[in-house]
């Protein structure tokens, strides 16, 4: 499949809604355009096929699924991730699991654009610092709704667009000359690279007993093949029971 | 002065700001407030902006409007839904001292700064650590074969959910002041609210690694007469799912008992990969 500049540019605006924090779908839509399952399906719109564009990006979405940004730290960026996995990956025609061998090392790529953004921003901050001083607040609304964007729309839009329309076809070349163990690798490690997101979220998590929490969810889904919304709920009450009773003994 | 003193300052009944004023606050942290994002102060200009109409309101002399935008450009980084009960907290202070309350830039920033990590801690164990990956685990699988049920699914579902968090606790923060915000943290509340949400996280997230992580193994064991596949006929007989359970927990091993960076396990996590693949153990 051929991406044109109309579609190449399309997905780079995907790509800049889904950065951390733009605003014009809230901070909050800015984080569920970032996920791949979302941006995916709207590449998938562009593209001209949103239902192989959601099969992708629910692929790619696995890595990043236990992903956290704190403090302003942005390990990876599933945002480019994503939308560059799910287009090269339609354009090409691969299997799933090297799709998401395609998405995490461009993820991984996306934490320059976001530590240029961080950056620059510093020279808006002291542009709203002189505003202040002058207590003038429209001057420093103005600054704060729109400088930082139009640099973040040129940085993200940019590069994204570029890497579609003319990674597209040398991409899909390669991967459709690869057979044999080569294409065997990509697609082994994109079934591992679940794992960590996994042990990322575990980290965070940061409680002495999470091993303990975790084995009971293994068994749950290993031994009774439980959905996720029942292992979800029996979280929920072994959570308030546990809880519950600490709590109790604390009190006493 | 001495009544409002005695019953704590943010209990008095005289009001500058109209409920409308601060939910309209509300709405610009919403959606501005991560707009010029910086290593300096991280969400500073964030938070000046999501109070510039009250702070115009509550202070109509150019040099006290300078000095209160100023006050609010201090650094300032916290989750931002969970931490919006410090924006509400901190409009109520202000709309005090507007009204004559001995409340200097040093007790607002602190409180401030004092709120911002506690908060921020919760946030995140909550939003990105539990209800994300539920969510969004949930989504992934409605989602199977190309359904858009999944992605409208967890869009509808995160707005609802997360907005209704956010504002109720900017709201609160605002009507319960400084006073309802320390019972909030001193007290069992915060505590029980985040140890539940991390052992329902990690029974999910246990659940989830059966879910998704794929690695098995080809080997086959050459018997007398017959052969016995390493997979089904070994692993999955001790415990099913023994190799992935098994990756996840040396990735998990690296990044928090040897301290590793998530970029370096990433690239050990695909070198195991590629050379197991490589020589058909996977």
């Amino acid at each position: 499949m051929k991406i044109n500049l109309l579609q190449a540019f399309l997905i780079g605006i995907i790509y800049y809604l889904s950065v951390n924090g733009t605003p014009w779908l809230s901070l909050l839509g800015s984080t569920v355009m970032a996920r791949p399952l979302i941006c995916g399906m709207f590449v998938g719109f562009v593209l001209g096929n949103p239902i192989q564009g959601i099969i992708y990006g629910a692929a790619i979405s696995l890595p990043f699924l236990a992903y956290i940004s704190a403090g302003g730290t942005v390990p990876m960026d599933p945002g480019l991730a994503g939308t560059l996995g799910t287009a090269l990956a339609m354009a090409s025609k691969t299997t799933p699991n090297v799709a998401v061998t395609l998405a995490v090392p461009i993820g991984l790529l996306g934490t320059v654009i976001w530590i240029m953004h961080m950056t620059v921003d510093i020279s808006f901050l002291h542009l709203i610092d002189k505003a202040a001083a002058n207590a003038d607040y429209r001057k420093a609304d103005r600054i704060q709704m729109y400088l930082p964007q139009i640099f973040l729309l040129v940085i993200t839009v940019i590069p994204a667009a570029v890497v579609v329309y003319f990674g597209s076809g040398p991409v899909a070349g390669l991967l459709t000359s690869l057979k044999g163990v080569p294409m065997h690798i990509l697609n082994v490690i994109g079934g591992v690279l679940p794992a960590l997101g996994i042990a990322m979220i575990l980290k965070s998590i940061n409680n002495k007993n999470i091993l303990i929490y975790y084995a009971i969810g293994v068994i749950l889904a290993v031994y009774l093949k439980l959905p996720i919304i029942a292992v979800s709920i029996i979280g929920l009450i072994i959570g308030l029971l546990h809880t519950q009773l600490e709590f109790k003994i604390v009190d006493k | 002065m001495e009544a409002q003193q005695t019953s704590q300052t943010q209990s008095a009944k005289q009001n500058l700001l109209t409920k409308k004023d601060v939910q309209r606050s509300f709405w610009r942290w919403t959606f501005f407030s991560h707009s010029n994002y910086n290593y300096e102060r991280m969400q500073s200009s964030g938070f000046l902006f999501a109070l510039t109409p009250v702070l115009r309101k509550l202070y109509p002399h150019q040099t006290d409007l300078a000095a209160a935008m100023q006050r609010h450009l201090e650094f300032f980084n916290t989750e931002p839904h969970f931490g919006g009960i410090i924006g509400g907290l901190t409009i109520a202070l202000e709309e005090q001292r507007a009204l004559g309350a001995p409340i200097d830039d040093t007790a607002i920033n602190s409180l401030k700064t004092g709120l911002m990590g506690p908060f921020a801690g919760v946030g995140d164990t909550l939003w990105q650590g539990t209800i994300v990956p539920i969510m969004l685990s949930l989504a992934i699988s409605l989602s199977a074969g190309g359904n858009f049920v999944g992605p409208i699914f967890y869009i509808v579902g995160m707005f609802a959910i997360m907005w209704t968090i956010a504002y109720v606790l900017w709201m609160r923060g605002y009507y319960t002041g400084r006073e309802g915000i320390q019972n909030i943290l001193q007290g069992h509340q915060l505590k029980m609210v985040m140890q539940i949400a991390q052992i329902m996280g990690g029974i999910v997230i246990g659940a989830l690694t059966v879910n998704y992580v794929t690695l098995s193994t080809p080997l086959k064991l050459h018997l007398e007469n017959s052969t016995l596949k390493v997979q089904t006929g070994i692993l999955d007989k001790l415990f099913k799912g023994l190799l992935p359970v098994a990756i996840t927990l040396l990735a998990y091993y690296l990044i928090n008992q040897r301290k590793l960076k998530s970029t370096t396990v990433l690239f050990i996590l695909i070198l195991i990969a590629a050379v197991g693949a490589g020589f058909y153990i996977f």
